[in-house]
């Protein structure tokens, strides 16, 4: 599949069949993911996969965002600690969530090209899910993105385009 | 259904819900209404499973399922689907018997 039309192609699944993915699949997605460009090559991100339906339970139960039930889950996190040493304030405060959400985009779009269905999911308790998954206080997740063969497939949203660029200066 | 295991399903709603209130003093507004809706969706499902169910809250939860995704959608999409649901709600406040 090429980049445009896994790009056009990706929606947001909240409804998945009972089948799981393949550990394989997941690794390769983990692979596309630490692919993603990162602030200053920091590569300060982690990620904890959840698929044991004990952890999932709990994992929902702090996650108002993760809809459906999904038979995965990539928590998206970073070592806070690292990213402060590599990038200063600005490298922990901002550049992590750029990283996280570049690392989420590979993420969805090489699991689309394998025919599985994703969701990017910001409402969670960061804390309590860090605490959950076992995460030290220098480890904190920022976003999480479910993973599964998708039920259905919605259909796009409407996006603006020629309403929304210009060329050499702005003119909105 | 046993008590232990619609405790269980009630913990999980509650959780859901509290932990809602929280992030919500930052999400985006229209999440609120949302969450409500999607609370009462998941609690006629646990009333289901314990064997609570009648025509009216199927109803409910059916309309709330077709549209609630319409959070994402424009304002006027979401609006019209809480104002129908509202409505609905309504009409079935007399049907105590369904």
């Amino acid at each position: 599949m090429d980049v445009m039309t896994a790009i056009k192609g990706r929606r947001s699944v909240r409804s998945f069949t009972d089948q799981p993915v393949d550990k394989e699949m997941l690794l390769k997605l983990l692979e596309a993911a630490v692919w993603a460009p990162s602030a200053g090559n920091s590569q300060t991100w982690r990620f904890v996969i959840v698929t044991e339906e004990a952890m999932m339970k709990k994992i929902k139960m702090v996650s108002p965002g993760l809809l459906g039930n999904p038979p995965a889950v990539i928590v998206i996190a970073h070592d806070m600690a690292l990213a402060k040493h590599k990038g200063g304030q600005m490298g922990a405060e901002t550049l992590t969530k750029m990283d996280s959400a570049m690392a989420a985009q590979n993420i969805m779009l090489a699991a689309h090209a394998m025919g599985l269905g994703t969701c990017a999911i910001g409402s969670f308790h960061p804390g309590a899910a860090a605490k959950l998954l076992g995460m030290p206080e220098h480890i904190v997740p920022h976003l999480m993105v479910t993973v599964g063969h998708p039920a259905v497939k919605p259909p796009p949203s409407k996006r603006l385009f020629k309403e929304v660029y210009w060329f050499e200066a702005y003119h909105g | 259904m046993d008590n232990k295991v619609f405790e269980d399903k009630i913990f999980g709603l509650v959780s859901y819900v509290v932990v809602s209130a929280r992030n919500l003093l930052e999400e985006p507004a229209r999440y609120g209404p949302f969450r409500l809706v999607d609370t009462a969706s998941r609690l006629i499902n646990i009333l289901e499973e314990a064997g609570i169910s009648s025509d009216r809250l199927k109803a409910v939860r059916d309309r709330i399922e077709a549209g609630k995704y319409s959070a994402m959608g424009t304002e006027e999409e979401f609006e019209q689907f809480l104002e129908t649901t509202v409505f609905s709600v309504v009409d079935a406040m007399d049907n105590t018997g369904g």
